[in-house]
């Protein structure tokens, strides 16, 4: 335990992601990349986030072998709780437990580009400033970009919402089309509970310019860090199969038809996470995870 | 009766030639009335919207969520569709009901307009031109755990085959409220499979207080809102027929759940 600490401070993050990760290194060690994302930033803060996704929520993940390992992809998911780490556990288990690890970029607001400190961080861990361009410019280079089409809006659902899916922006669905790329939808189960927010001051959020100023059980009261730390809630992660459009890219300006399938992929998340809910027995255990594998039955059926 | 009569003269005239294979009986439905009036106006407070989408003729399907223990929602779609003013029209609601074995309870559905669901059944109340409802949740629905409120089980498709097939316009139903109208603490399968039923649920009342108090339910403020209807392309070819129907099953389905969430926002917006 000491050990692995003290070489957890001491080690050069690059040597040792190289070492628990090299075919991701050996990916992304060579490639420049336009949008300023920085192979040792995100080597410094990999253990982190491993260690949130593998001790702390003890994600549990089902079909993250349905993204490719090549070529783009769209990843869509629900957004949720209020520092969205969410987009953080999905890119966790792309790189630990995918056979080809690859990093996921996704498309962020505005907002985090105007904090000093924050926006260059944003950038060097892989995420992208959400506009049509650089999305676009991504899937060319063969990226896989995560959208959240619900957006900052999704974030900052108050407990009593959790899970309840608002309506999906359909740009996303443009957007496939018009590159002709693969949509994946995501269901992430715990993210709406690590934070439980009672309410959202909107007075406040406007004076200081935040999208919303959540108060939670810690967060304004305790001091720094410990406002910040989530509950230890189990996260369950359903990455579905592909979805591939067959249309041709002019129907991208289709409103009709766009909005149509934006709703199709939001009503499949939204099914999948009240299918989650009902087999998830307490929230803190998960219940027994065989039983929230097995995906034919369903308790409280017909006999 | 004469009450009754005069009261709803455009609906016994909209439903006199209508289907009555399973024999509906308009009397029981006179004697109902008031009973069902109190639950609509007094007791629930339903709030109905979007019945103007209907068409004043001509088959229809209603699909919509179920809840609350007994087929409540079921009632208050009748009630609403029989006392409308702009569009009286009299609504088959299809439903398992195979697995009730008291002979006087199931004559009484079927004299309320409830018919047992079957391809034929259904395929012939469309061709008819009836409007019929429909509530694929089925059962496991009506046992819905408190936990799980205003939260849809999956659809069952199969129900949505014979519509598809003929292609009739699908109109998704969102109910808020019957939910927490009758809020059930767990379902007792063991005893349900000991007894032969269904479903076994345990609610504050149910298996506790003597037998007319045990169906009684909380006075919720409901919502029900119509949605319009989904479009999509009638095909010959059998698959094609097959797909179609679990597209729109399930597409129905997250009408509903979306709605569902809209009213409930808007609910907590207004409460704070």
């Amino acid at each position: 335990m000491k050990a692995s600490l003290t070489r957890l401070f001491t080690e050069d993050p690059l040597a040792r992601l190289a070492r628990g990760n090299p075919a991701f290194v050996k990916r992304y060690e060579s490639e420049p990349d336009p949008f300023g994302f920085s192979l040792e930033t995100y080597a410094r803060w990999e253990p982190f986030f491993r260690f949130l996704f593998e001790d702390y929520f003890k994600v549990e993940v089902r079909g993250i072998e349905n993204i490719p390992a090549d070529g783009p992809g769209i990843l869509v998911g629900n957004h949720s709780g209020l520092l969205p780490l969410d987009g953080a556990m999905i890119s966790m288990a792309m790189t630990g437990q995918h056979r080809a690890p690859r990093r996921i970029r996704y498309l962020v607001t505005d907002w985090f580009f105007s904090l000093p400190g924050l926006a260059d961080w944003v950038k060097e861990t892989g995420q992208v400033r959400a506009t049509l361009d650089n999305a676009r410019k991504l899937l060319e280079m063969g990226e896989l970009v995560g959208i959240y089409p619900e957006g900052i809006r999704g974030v900052g659902k108050p407990f009593r919402e959790r899970y309840r899916v608002l309506d999906f922006h359909p740009g996303f669905v443009q957007l496939a089309l018009a590159t002709g790329t693969p949509l994946i939808p995501v269901a992430t189960l715990g993210g709406d509970e690590i934070y439980p927010e009672l309410t959202n001051l909107k007075s406040v959020a406007n004076f200081l310019k935040m999208p919303f100023f959540p108060v939670t059980l810690t967060f304004p009261w305790l001091p720094f860090p410990l406002m910040l730390i989530p509950l230890p809630v189990r996260w369950m992660i359903h990455v579905h199969k592909p979805i591939k459009l067959d249309y041709p890219p002019e129907k991208a300006s289709d409103r009709k038809l766009v909005l149509k399938l934006a709703r199709e992929i939001q009503y499949e998340i939204q099914d999948d996470l009240n299918k989650m809910l009902r087999r998830r027995r307490f929230f803190f255990t998960g219940g027994a995870a065989e039983k929230l594998l097995d995906t034919e039955k369903e308790p409280n059926n017909n006999p | 009766m004469s009450q009754f009569l005069s009261n709803y003269r455009d609906f016994l005239k909209q439903s006199v030639k209508s289907d009555r294979y399973h024999g509906f009986d308009m009397r029981v439905l006179a004697r109902v009335e008031p009973f069902l009036s109190f639950l609509f106006h007094d007791w629930w407070r339903v709030e109905m919207n979007g019945l103007e989408k209907l068409p004043r003729d001509g088959a229809a399907l209603i699909v919509g969520n179920s809840g609350s223990f007994l087929p409540w929602p079921a009632f208050m779609l009748l009630y609403a569709l029989m006392s409308s003013r702009q569009n009286p029209r009299r609504v088959h609601l299809v439903a398992d009901l195979d697995w009730i074995k008291d002979e006087r309870l199931h004559s009484f559905l079927l004299e309320l307009g409830f018919v047992p669901f079957s391809s034929a059944n259904m395929k012939r109340l469309f061709a008819k031109g009836e409007l019929v409802a429909l509530f694929p949740e089925g059962v496991p629905g009506l046992a819905k755990p408190y936990m799980g409120r205003d939260r849809l089980n999956v659809f069952d498709w199969v129900k949505l085959l014979p519509a598809v097939e003929e292609g009739v316009p699908i109109f998704p139903l969102a109910t808020l409220g019957c939910d927490e109208a009758v809020p059930i603490l767990t379902n007792m399968e063991r005893t349900a499979k000991f007894l032969g039923l269904p479903a076994f649920p345990v609610t504050p009342f149910f298996p506790w207080l003597p037998f007319p108090l045990n169906l009684g339910s909380l006075p919720t403020k409901w919502h029900m809102s119509l949605i319009k209807p989904l479009t999509y392309e009638a095909s010959q070819d059998r698959d094609e027929l097959e797909e179609c129907a679990m597209r729109q099953s399930q597409f129905a389905e997250g009408e509903i759940q979306a709605e569902l969430n809209r009213l409930l926002r808007q609910q907590w917006r207004h409460h704070g």
